[in-house]
C-alpha cells in the first residue's frame, strides 16, 4: 500500500508532488521520496513522514516530477528501499504501488545481464527493465516492459530526454487529473482536487502519456478514449479545516455522511439480484466486518433473511453455496483480502456486489454491481464516517428488503448522532486512559457495536481492548475481570436490555468498574454502573448509531489524553492492499 | 484586507437554541448568521478571514469547512471578554483589519462603506439602545461609546464592526472593546462613525423572527425542487433541490425552503418563513412568520404562526400556536416579547398541543392535548 503522485505543467513539480503526497499519507508513511526532471533528474528520499519533513530538503527544480509515500511490503522501510527507484544510468526514475510477483526471477535475469540493484524492493526491476528498452521514447519503452510484469501495479515513470510522464495501471488505483495546461496522476483523487475536478479513472492495462499538450491513453497497443468524470467533492473535504486532526473532523461529519448514504441508496434502489436473494454472504475485514455483523442482526430482525458473514481473509477456507449472492464490503475498495475472496466467489458463479466509498476503486471493477456509500474522502487511518456510511448502506439494504417499512425513520436518525456529539464523557475517558485493558460488552445487535468500540480503542489508544458478547463473559473471560479492568457495557432500552442488566450485575460482583452506555433516565442501569453515558430515547438504528459514535468519541478523547498520534496510529495503514 | 470574526461566545440569552450551537450558527433564512457575515465580506472581496471560535467550536469549524473559501480558525479556550477573543487572533493579522461579530447580520453595503475608512465604527439605530454600546459622536467622529447604559438619550448603537489596526493589541488586557476604544479616543485617536446600511441582531429569541424577515427580503428566488402543477407560488420563493411541494399548496413569498423537504398537499406557507432541509410538513398545515430549522416534522392540520422551531423537533398533528405577549424578569427589569412559540431542538409534541406564546426547551416531550405557557426547561416531560 503506497501513494504515488506525478505532475507535469508549469508549476514547480516538487511543490505539487509534496502537497499531493501529504494528502496520500494515509496510504502509508514509513518513507517517501520524489524525483523531478529539469535538464537532469534529481531525486530526494528519506525515511519517515513527509508531513514532518523539512521543506528545504524537498525543494527540487523542474516542472515535471513524481513522488511516492511508502508502506513497506518488500524490504524494510529505509532510504535505499524508498521510491523513486532508478536504473543503472540514473536517467530514469519510477514510482510503483503494488506488488510485482515475478520480481525474483526478473531480478536474477537482470543481474545476470549486468544490472546493479541498490534496493531490496520488487519495484526496482521496473526501472532496470525500462532502461533496457529506452532510447528516446519512454512511452514505447514502458509499453514493452509491462508484458514482462505479473502482479499488480500503478507505475509512474519519467526519464531524461523525454518531457513526458508515463502512467500505467493494473489492479492498483491510478487517476489522472486534467488541468489547464497541467496534468496530475495520483493514487486517488484528493491531490488532484487542488488543480482540477475533471479526472479520468484509468482501467486495468491502460498506459497513459501525460505531456504539456495533453493525455494519450493506450491499451494493448491501441489508443483508447476514457470517460472524463467530474468529481464534485468539495476541496475542503480533504482539508483539516480548524480541527485538531482528521479523525475529529470526520467524527463530526458523520451525521451528513449517514444521511447522504441512506438517501442515495434509497433513491438508487437495489440491484434485482439482491432484492431476490434467498440468502446472502458478506465478505469483509476490520471495521467493515463489524458493519456486516450489524447487518446480519438487522436483516434477521427486519426481513428474516439469513446472512452469513465471513472475514475475507478466512473466506478462502470456506466456499459460498454456488449461486449465493455475495456482498463484499470494503471502504477503500482496495482491500486485497476482500477482493481475492470476491474473485473466488465469482469463480463459483456467485452473483457479486461491492459496497465501497471510492469511485472507480479496484473492487468496483471486480464485482457485478456496486453500491456506493457517500462518506466522502476519509484521511484518518481509524475509520469513523466511512463506517457510519457503511452502516447506512446496510440499514438501507435491510429496509428495502423489508419493503421500505423503516425508510422514514432512517431518513431522520442522523439527528441522534448530532445529539450524541454534544455529550461529554470526561470521567469515562479518564478512567480508560489509566487502564491497561478494557472490555466492551453488548448483546444482540450491540455485540458488533462492542467489537467496533474495542477495535477503535485499540487502534488509536494502544490500550488492549476486547469486545465480547455479554453472555460469553462467564465462559472464560470472567477470570480476567478485576478492579483494574474497566468494562464498557452497552445497555440501551430494547430487546437486549434485561439480559444486559443481569450481565452487569455479574460483572459488578467481580469488582470491575463499569461504564454504562444506555438510554437516558434508565434508573436500573444507572444504579449498577459506576459511570453512565446517557443517549437519547430512540429506535434500534438510532441506538446502534448513537452508541457507535459514543464509543468513537471515548476512544478519541482517551487517545488524546494519552497524547497518541491519532490520525496515524503506529503500525497501521488506511487500507491494506496486501494479503 | 483582512477580517477577524468573533464567534467564540455562546449567546446565552438565546437559550435553549444555543445549547447545541453558538448564536453565530443559528440559521437565518437557512444560512447561519456567520455565513451571512462571511458572504458580506466576500462580496467586498475580503477573503483573508480569521474566525475566533470557542463555545461548541467543533460545530462552528464543521460549518466553516463547508464554505467555498478556506477560512482561518483560532480557538479561544475560555470565553472571557471580547478583547480576550481578539487577542487570540493577534498573530493572524497585520496592519489594518476589520473586526466583526459573528452573531449579528451585517449587509455587504455596510461593509463597503467602512472598508476604506482608516479607523471607524459602524453604527445603526436601534429601538432598544440599552442592550448595546451607545455611540455618541460629533462631526462624523466617535466621542465615546457607553456600554449598556441604564438610560439612553440617543438611539445610535455600535454594531460591533470596527475598522482598526494591530496597534489595538498594545496594552490590550482583559477588558471590553468599547472601553479600549474610549481610552484611545481620549488619547487623541480619530475614529470615524459610519452609518450601517443594514444590521440586525437578536438580543432575545423572538428577535430572530424579525431578523429572519429582514434577511428574507434579499433572497434569490429559484425553484430546484418538484412543485405540483396544482400548487400556487407567488412572490419571492426559493425551493431547494430534492424538495417536493404537494398539490393545492399555496406559498406566498418571501419564503425559503431547503433541500429534500416534503411539503404535503394543501399546505399554506405564508410570508416571512424559512424552512430548513429535510423538513416534513403535513397536509392542511399553515405556517407564517416562521423559522423552521433542519429535520423538523410538523404534522397535519397544524397552524404555526410566529414560531421558531429547533433542529430535529417533531410536532404531531393538530398543533397550534397562539401569539401573544410573553414577559419575564431579567436583572430586575420586565422584558416583553410578542410571538407564538419558540421550541428548542429535538422536542416532541403529541397531537392537539397548543403553544401559547411560550418557550419550550430542548428535548421536551409533550403528551396529548396540553396547552403550554411560560418557559419549559430542557428535557421536561409534560404529561
Amino acid at each position: 500500500m503506497c501513494g504515488i503522485v506525478g505532475y507535469i505543467g508549469r508549476r514547480e513539480a516538487a511543490d505539487a508532488v509534496v502537497e499531493g503526497l501529504k494528502m496520500l499519507e494515509y496510504r502509508g508513511y514509513d518513507s517517501f521520496g520524489l524525483s523531478t526532471l529539469d535538464t537532469h533528474l534529481c531525486t530526494r528520499k528519506t525515511k519517515g513522514r513527509i508531513s514532518e519533513c523539512d521543506p528545504a530538503f524537498l525543494s527540487l527544480s523542474g516542472n515535471l516530477g513524481i513522488g511516492h509515500t511508502r508502506w513497506a511490503t518488500h524490504g524494510v522501510p529505509d532510504i535505499k528501499n524508498a521510491h523513486p527507484h532508478s536504473d543503472c544510468t540514473g536517467r530514469i526514475a519510477i514510482v510503483h504501488n503494488g506488488i510485482i510477483e515475478n520480481y525474483a526471477s526478473l531480478k536474477k535475469e537482470l543481474t545476470d545481464r549486468g544490472h546493479r540493484f541498490l534496493s531490496d524492493t520488487d519495484s526496482e526491476v521496473i526501472a532496470h527493465l525500462i532502461e533496457e528498452h529506452y532510447t528516446d521514447d519512454l512511452l514505447k519503452a514502458v509499453e514493452e516492459v509491462l508484458p514482462c510484469l505479473t502482479g499488480s501495479y500503478a507505475i509512474l515513470a519519467i526519464a531524461e530526454g523525454n518531457r513526458r510522464l508515463i502512467a500505467a495501471r493494473k489492479n492498483s488505483p491510478l487517476v489522472i487529473g486534467l488541468g489547464d495546461g497541467e496534468f496530475i496522476a495520483s493514487s486517488d483523487v484528493t491531490p488532484i482536487m487542488t488543480y482540477t475536478k475533471n479526472v479520468i479513472f484509468m482501467e486495468d492495462g491502460d498506459i497513459a502519456a501525460l505531456s504539456d499538450d495533453g493525455v494519450i491513453i493506450k491499451n494493448t497497443g491501441t489508443e483508447v478514449v476514457r470517460d472524463q468524470v467530474y468529481i464534485d467533492w468539495d476541496c475542503n473535504a480533504t482539508r483539516k479545516g480548524g480541527f485538531e486532526n482528521y479523525m475529529l473532523k470526520e467524527i463530526y461529519e458523520q451525521p451528513e455522511a449517514f444521511y447522504r448514504s441512506v438517501h442515495s441508496v434509497e433513491e438508487e434502489g437495489l440491484p434485482e439480484v439482491l432484492m431476490k436473494a434467498p440468502s446472502l454472504s458478506v465478505l469483509a475485514c476490520g471495521t467493515s466486518y463489524h458493519a456486516a455483523l450489524v447487518f446480519r442482526y438487522l436483516a434477521g430482525a427486519w426481513c428474516d433473511l439469513p446472512v452469513r458473514v465471513e472475514l475475507a481473509s478466512e473466506a478462502r477456507y470456506f466456499s459460498p453455496a454456488p449461486g449465493e449472492v455475495v456482498l463484499a464490503a470494503t471502504q477503500s475498495g482496495e482491500t486485497a483480502d476482500t477482493i481475492t475472496a470476491l474473485r473466488r466467489a465469482q469463480e463459483l458463479n456467485c452473483p457479486t456486489l461491492a459496497i465501497t466509498n471510492v469511485l472507480g476503486s479496484s473492487v468496483t471493477r471486480v464485482a457485478d454491481h456496486t453500491i456506493y456509500m457517500q462518506a466522502g474522502p476519509e484521511i484518518s487511518v481509524a475509520a469513523t464516517k466511512s463506517y457510519i456510511a457503511q452502516l447506512a448502506v446496510f440499514f438501507s439494504i435491510a429496509d428495502q428488503l423489508s419493503g421500505r417499512k423503516h425508510r422514514d425513520a432512517l431518513m431522520r436518525v442522523h439527528q441522534v448522532i448530532e445529539q450524541v456529539l454534544l455529550l461529554d464523557g470526561d470521567d469515562s475517558e479518564k478512567l480508560c486512559s489509566k487502564a491497561s485493558s478494557i472490555f466492551f460488552v453488548g448483546r444482540g445487535s450491540f455485540y458488533p457495536v462492542a467489537l467496533e468500540g474495542a477495535l477503535k480503542m485499540k487502534e488509536i489508544t494502544y490500550i488492549h481492548a476486547e469486545g465480547y458478547a455479554a453472555g460469553e463473559l462467564k465462559h472464560g473471560p470472567f477470570s480476567l475481570l478485576s478492579e483494574e479492568t474497566p468494562v464498557v457495557a452497552i445497555c440501551p432500552e430494547g430487546e437486549s436490555h434485561d439480559g444486559m442488566i443481569s450481565s452487569l450485575k455479574e460483572m459488578k460482583a467481580r469488582g470491575a468498574p463499569i461504564i454504562g452506555v444506555g438510554t437516558e433516565g434508565d434508573q436500573d442501569a444507572e444504579d449498577i454502573v459506576d459511570l453512565f453515558i446517557p443517549i437519547p430515547h430512540t429506535d434500534l438504528c438510532g441506538n446502534i448509531l448513537g452508541i457507535t459514535v459514543v464509543l468513537q468519541c471515548l476512544a478519541y478523547y482517551t487517545a488524546k489524553l494519552l497524547g497518541r498520534d491519532i490520525d496515524k496510529p503506529r503500525n497501521l495503514a488506511k487500507s491494506v492492499t496486501v494479503e | 484586507m483582512q477580517a477577524v470574526i468573533l464567534a467564540g461566545g455562546e449567546g446565552s440569552r438565546l437559550r435553549p437554541l444555543t445549547y447545541s450551537r453558538p448564536k453565530a450558527l443559528i440559521p437565518i433564512a437557512n444560512r447561519p448568521i456567520i455565513g451571512h457575515v462571511i458572504d458580506a465580506l466576500i462580496s467586498n472581496n475580503i477573503r483573508d478571514i480569521t474566525v475566533v471560535v470557542g463555545y461548541r467550536k467543533e460545530q462552528v469549524i464543521r460549518y466553516l469547512n463547508t464554505l467555498e473559501i478556506p477560512v482561518n480558525v483560532v480557538v479561544q479556550e475560555k470565553q472571557l471578554s471580547t478583547a480576550n477573543a481578539l487577542l487570540c487572533a493577534r498573530h493572524e493579522v497585520k496592519g489594518r483589519f476589520l473586526l466583526l461579530p459573528g452573531d449579528n447580520y451585517i449587509s455587504a453595503a455596510s461593509i463597503a462603506k467602512i472598508k476604506d475608512v482608516d479607523r471607524g465604527i459602524l453604527f445603526a439605530e436601534h429601538p432598544e439602545p440599552t442592550h448595546y454600546g451607545v455611540v455618541s459622536m460629533r462631526d462624523g467622529y466617535v466621542r465615546c461609546i457607553r456600554e449598556k447604559p441604564e438610560n439612553s438619550l440617543g438611539y445610535n448603537v455600535s454594531t460591533g464592526v470596527f475598522m482598526t489596526s494591530t496597534d489595538i493589541f498594545d496594552d490590550l488586557e482583559d477588558q471590553d472593546l468599547p472601553e479600549i476604544v474610549n481610552e484611545r479616543i481620549r488619547d487623541g485617536m480619530k475614529v470615524r462613525a459610519v452609518h450601517a446600511e443594514e444590521w440586525w441582531d437578536a438580543a432575545y429569541l423572538w428577535n430572530l423572527l424579525r431578523m429572519n424577515t429582514a434577511v428574507l427580503k434579499s433572497i434569490r428566488p429559484g425553484i430546484a425542487g418538484r412543485v405540483s402543477r396544482e400548487a400556487v407560488i407567488s412572490g419571492k420563493v426559493s425551493i431547494g433541490k430534492g424538495t417536493t411541494i404537494g398539490p393545492n399548496s399555496t406559498i406566498i413569498g418571501p419564503v425559503i425552503i431547503g433541500e429534500d423537504c416534503t411539503i404535503g398537499p394543501n399546505t399554506c406557507i405564508l410570508p416571512d418563513t424559512s424552512i430548513g432541509s429535510r423538513v416534513r410538513i403535513g397536509p392542511f398545515t399553515s405556517l407564517g412568520n416562521a423559522l423552521i430549522m433542519d429535520d423538523v416534522t410538523i404534522g397535519s392540520h397544524s397552524s404555526c404562526i410566529d414560531i421558531v422551531v429547533g433542529e430535529g423537533t417533531e410536532l404531531a398533528d393538530h398543533n397550534s400556536t397562539v401569539t401573544g405577549e410573553h414577559t419575564f424578569e431579567e436583572d430586575g427589569k420586565i422584558v416583553r416579547g410578542d410571538f407564538g412559540a419558540i421550541i428548542g431542538d429535538r422536542a416532541k409534541s403529541a397531537p392537539f398541543t397548543v403553544f401559547r406564546h411560550c418557550i419550550a426547551g430542548n428535548s421536551v416531550s409533550i403528551e396529548e392535548g396540553r396547552t403550554i405557557t411560560g418557559v419549559l426547561p430542557d428535557q421536561t416531560v409534560v404529561r
